[in-house]
């Protein structure tokens, strides 16, 4: 499987999505404070791309969704992981690791 | 490869949309709202967060689109949502939706009647089996310049023994049968067929079968067939009627088929029998009254069949040049043979609704550039929050869709209300009228044209959405919104081209109009009104000739003292009436230099009794007319008319003279004992024919018009007149009467049915682009309040801001008006022939055209120019 680079940056954010969902059920804007908060502010979640990506998420059966109500009391869709969504995590995970992996050996041996 | 869970999910999604949608927006406003308070938590006030949030956030739209197109699902999503949007554009816009859809029902609507009319007639298929190879074959007077007259039967014999074009040639002679059920005596219609005249048309009989071969022979001709509506309206459908006897003309005959309603050649007889040929009808080449038609054997073209039977007209030419020395063939298509008479006015109605279609597109299409000159800052704004151009477009040409379609179910709705009216509507003699009706070809012409509009008038508005600029629109107030006047001239063009189409139309309806006055006012040379005629079959009652001389006095005598008739008489042939019998004749004038010997003159021909003339009120203008003295073994005499005397004696007079022609029996001489008034017989647009009248009583013909004049309602003597000639005898059937007004009528129907159609297209026409005027005039008024404000303020009357929009509306009108002149100036030959006695390029048509579509659209403008002149300039300068 030949990786685009935009492949790989969408299924970044993806796989980043998965890892936020791996604890509780959160939703969209939970989600993006949550990437930039463990990011320690590096990544900011860009709306345009996050909502289009828990689509594409939920279409493939990774994440299932079901409105709940926010700590402030608002109506909101809460977003969790779904067994094949925790299998695909850690199938991404560990391809990750290895592209990583990967890509580090041949920065470090140039 | 999508896997089926997925599959399934989408399609859980596209069908719960709706829901999907509201769902997906109050997330993402969820979202923004979330953003906002951690904002503002982070110190900023309210406002300001919310404004930083919607930034950070950019276009809701945009945002929904690709959360959207993630689904997968977008196409067919955004086509639910377009339609639903516009449905919401559409029904927030009432007026303009209303009118567009009513305009567009009625442009449809009429077109695809006439379409299903034009279609019925003159295109749909034929109920014949490979019905492209029959033709119908028809002799050719030279002199006469006519081109299809019926055929005589030794002609008819010789074409079937020696043309090798054709798989079978036969023949249908018009004849009648009597019937005596339990009403009374009564008349069916019915044709005599040779033998093969079905396998000529490969036609199934809807119960039982056609003759057999042997049935073509004396004694075994016994046998009859049925129409279906016969079969339907006189024998209740009775299946068990097939194989059962039926007396006719006295004679009991065996039922043996049923034939579908389809067949009607060479007209709709109730029944058919079998044609038994008679030894003297061999040689007969004078009494041309079969139609013949005859199926192309599939080697042989319709050229080559042509070219075979003019040869074969020349051969007998030769060989028997005393009846067929002018005689040639004529060869027409089945299709053309039924529909010719018809096709060209239903051609050039189709053309003229046509013509009211594209004047509705044109009206919709300006109504819409109006309409989205005023959406300009509602599309900016779509714009703005992240619509694209491209969505907009289809935003917009969805409700063009829309529109259409509305439009669409409404003239499907004016079409089969519109099909109905034309079969009422309908001449007698148009073909296949019964089967007229909405069916799937017309339906298919009602969604083309439908589409055809749709993408004809959504062009204006789509192209002026695409022009939209957003900071001029967003900008600008809505008067001087850019593009306007790109707008307005796109508009003028739409409704000069509106007005000028009209004025085509209203010129072809006048000139129908002016015709139509023409023919009533014409002389038609005898007098309808007050008469009523009964048509009588006496040949096989009263075999004998004297005896059939007896029965037209006594009846005729015997009407006249029924109270109310103040004259009878008896005709074998009536003006404006069908054939009941022979009414063709060669004249020869012995003895004349001027004519060759054998050279005979054509002339109609018809038997009357004493008082004819007078029943008639036919003017006499020589001699005398016949009367009582001429009787049965008195000296043959003959009165003719003027056309045949002008003709024959263009400088002498006609009277004393003695002419030689055959009329039920060998060529007699006779002597001319008086000159009569020309009539009309043919139809009030046909000029009168060389006519012959002589005593019934020296051409004792079997088919007779008794006739009676009242001072009364003609219609009334009908019981009394029936009673009588019951009386006189019981068992022959009186079926057909009809006052001789409603014969005129009838005969003036087709005329009658291209004039209101053409009328009301043009009615139709001048109405919508009266509209189109309206709505541009106002429009382009209510752009110019500021100026009209300015001029008011300083000192401008009413009177002159009156004139100013006049003066555009006048500009307007001239400038339709001229182009649908020069149109009509180009088209109107198209007509010549449903024209009478008045020319194509008539003056006073004209003019009264220009002057009505003038003074429409200036009477159009007279509201908004009250409307500009009623401008307060105070209120429109403080607007600024």
């Amino acid at each position: 499987m030949t990786a685009q680079p935009t492949d790989r940056l969408q299924g970044t954010l993806e796989l980043l999505i998965l890892r936020t969902l791996q604890g509780a059920p959160q939703h969209g804007w939970g989600i993006a404070q949550q990437i930039q908060l463990l990011s320690r502010d590096v990544l900011q979640v860009n709306q345009g791309s996050l909502y289009p990506a828990l689509h594409r998420l939920e279409e493939r059966g990774w994440i299932k969704a079901e409105w709940g109500t926010s700590d402030n009391n608002r109506r909101a869709r809460f977003y969790r992981l779904s067994a094949a969504g925790r299998r695909q995590l850690e199938h991404e995970t560990e391809s990750w690791q290895a592209f990583v992996l990967a890509v580090s050996r041949v920065l470090r041996s140039a | 490869m999508i896997s089926i869970g997925r599959a399934v999910r989408r399609a859980r999604s596209f069908l719960t949309l709706r829901h999907r949608d509201r769902e997906l927006d109050e997330e993402l406003r969820l979202h923004v709202e979330m953003e906002a308070d951690a904002l503002a938590r982070s110190g900023l006030d309210e406002r300001a967060a919310r404004e930083q949030a919607a930034r950070r956030f950019g276009g809701i739209a945009r945002h929904r689109d690709a959360a959207r197109d993630a689904r997968g699902i977008r196409a067919a999503e955004d086509f639910v949502s377009d339609v639903r949007v516009g449905l919401r554009a559409l029904a927030r816009q009432r007026a303009f939706t209303t009118v567009a859809v009513l305009t567009l029902g009625i442009g449809v609507g009429g077109t695809t009647a006439v379409f299903g009319t034009v279609y019925g007639i003159l295109l749909a298929p034929l109920p014949y089996g490979d019905a492209g190879r029959i033709v119908t074959l028809w002799e050719r007077d030279a002199r006469a310049r006519s081109e299809r007259l019926e055929v005589s039967p030794g002609n008819f014999l010789d074409w079937r023994e020696r043309a090798r074009s054709f798989d079978g040639i036969a023949a249908a002679e018009p004849w009648s049968v009597d019937y005596i059920g339990r009403e009374g005596p009564e008349r069916f219609d019915a044709a005599l067929v040779t033998a093969g005249y079905f396998d000529i048309l490969r036609v199934q009989p809807l119960l039982g079968r056609t003759f057999r071969p042997e049935e073509h022979a004396q004694g075994q001709s016994q046998v009859v067939v049925l129409s279906e509506r016969l079969w339907r309206s006189r024998f209740g459908a009775d299946s068990s009627l097939v194989g059962r006897t039926l007396v006719l003309d006295s004679i009991p005959m065996t039922v043996i088929g049923v034939l579908p309603q389809a067949v009607e050649i060479p007209y709709a007889p109730d029944s058919w029998l079998p044609k038994v040929v008679r030894p003297d009808e061999r040689e007969d080449r004078r009494s041309a009254y079969w139609t013949v038609i005859a199926r192309l054997t599939p080697s042989a073209t319709l050229d080559g069949g042509q070219a075979e039977m003019i040869a074969l007209g020349q051969a007998l030419a030769r060989e028997y040049p005393s009846t067929n020395e002018h005689i040639g063939v004529t060869v027409v298509p089945l299709r053309e043979a039924l529909t010719g008479g018809a096709s060209k006015g239903l051609w050039i109605l189709f053309g003229a609704v046509g013509l009211v279609l594209v004047i509705a597109c044109a009206n919709v299409a300006s109504l819409q550039l109006t309409q989205a000159v005023r959406r300009r800052r509602e599309i900016a704004i779509r714009t703005a929050i992240g619509a694209g151009r491209g969505r907009i477009v289809r935003q917009l040409f969805a409700e063009n869709v829309l529109l259409a379609a509305f439009g669409g179910v409404l003239g499907i709705a004016v079409a089969y209300w519109g099909i109905a009216g034309i079969r009422t509507i309908a001449p007698v003699d148009l073909p296949r009228v019964e089967e007229l009706g909405v069916n799937g070809a017309v339906i298919g012409f009602a969604l083309a044209a439908t589409i055809a509009t749709a993408l004809a008038f959504g062009f204006a508005p789509v192209i002026e959405a695409g022009r939209v600029r957003l900071t001029e629109s967003l900008g600008a107030s809505g008067r001087t919104a850019g593009g306007a006047r790109w707008t307005r001239r796109v508009n003028g063009v739409l409704v000069t081209a509106q007005l000028a189409l009209a004025l085509v139309l209203l010129v072809g309806a006048g000139l129908l109009v002016r015709s139509f006055q023409a023919l009533l006012s014409v002389d038609r040379g005898f007098e309808t009104h007050g008469v009523l005629a009964t048509t009588m079959q006496t040949w096989s009652y009263y075999p004998v000739a004297a005896a059939r001389i007896e029965y037209a006095r006594a009846s005729t005598a015997r009407l006249r003292e029924l109270p109310g008739v103040d004259a009878s008489a008896m005709a074998s042939s009536l003006p404006l009436t069908v054939p009941i019998g022979q009414e063709r004749t060669a004249v020869t004038v012995p003895g004349e230099a001027s004519t060759r010997p054998g050279e005979a003159l054509p002339a109609h021909v018809t038997a009357v009794s004493a008082g004819f003339f007078t029943v008639l009120q036919i003017p006499l203008r020589e001699g005398r007319v016949l009367d009582e003295r001429d009787r049965e073994g008195s000296a043959p005499v003959v009165v003719v008319n003027e056309s045949f005397a002008r003709r024959q004696w263009p400088a002498g007079s006609a009277i004393g003279r003695r002419i030689r022609f055959a009329y039920m029996g060998p060529p007699v001489d006779r002597e001319i004992v008086g000159v009569v008034g020309d009539v009309r017989h043919d139809g009030l647009a046909a000029d009168p024919r060389p006519s012959v009248f002589v005593p019934h009583a020296h051409g004792p013909t079997g088919a007779m018009h008794l006739l009676v004049r009242t001072s009364g309602d003609p219609r009334t003597l009908e019981p009394a007149v029936r009673r009588a000639l019951l009386e006189l005898n019981g068992a022959m059937p009186v079926s057909e009467t009809a006052t001789l007004d409603e014969q005129l009528a009838s005969s003036l129907r087709e005329r009658r049915f291209h004039l209101a159609l053409l009328t009301a297209f043009a009615c139709v026409a001048v109405l919508l682009s009266i509209v189109g005027v309206y709505g541009l005039i106002s429009n382009a008024t209510a752009a110019r309040t500021h100026e009209i404000g300015v001029r008011v303020a300083i000192g401008a009357s009413a009177a002159t801001v009156v004139r100013l929009v006049l003066r555009q509306g006048a500009m307007l009108a001239v400038a339709g008006i001229s182009v649908g002149v020069t149109v009509s100036l180009a088209t109107v030959g198209l007509l010549r022939g449903m024209l009478f006695n008045v020319a194509p390029l008539d003056l006073p048509t004209f003019a009264v055209a220009v002057l009505t579509l003038l003074g429409a659209s200036l009477v159009a403008c007279w509201v908004p120019a009250r409307r500009a002149a009623a401008t307060d300039p105070a209120r429109v300068l403080r607007q600024d």
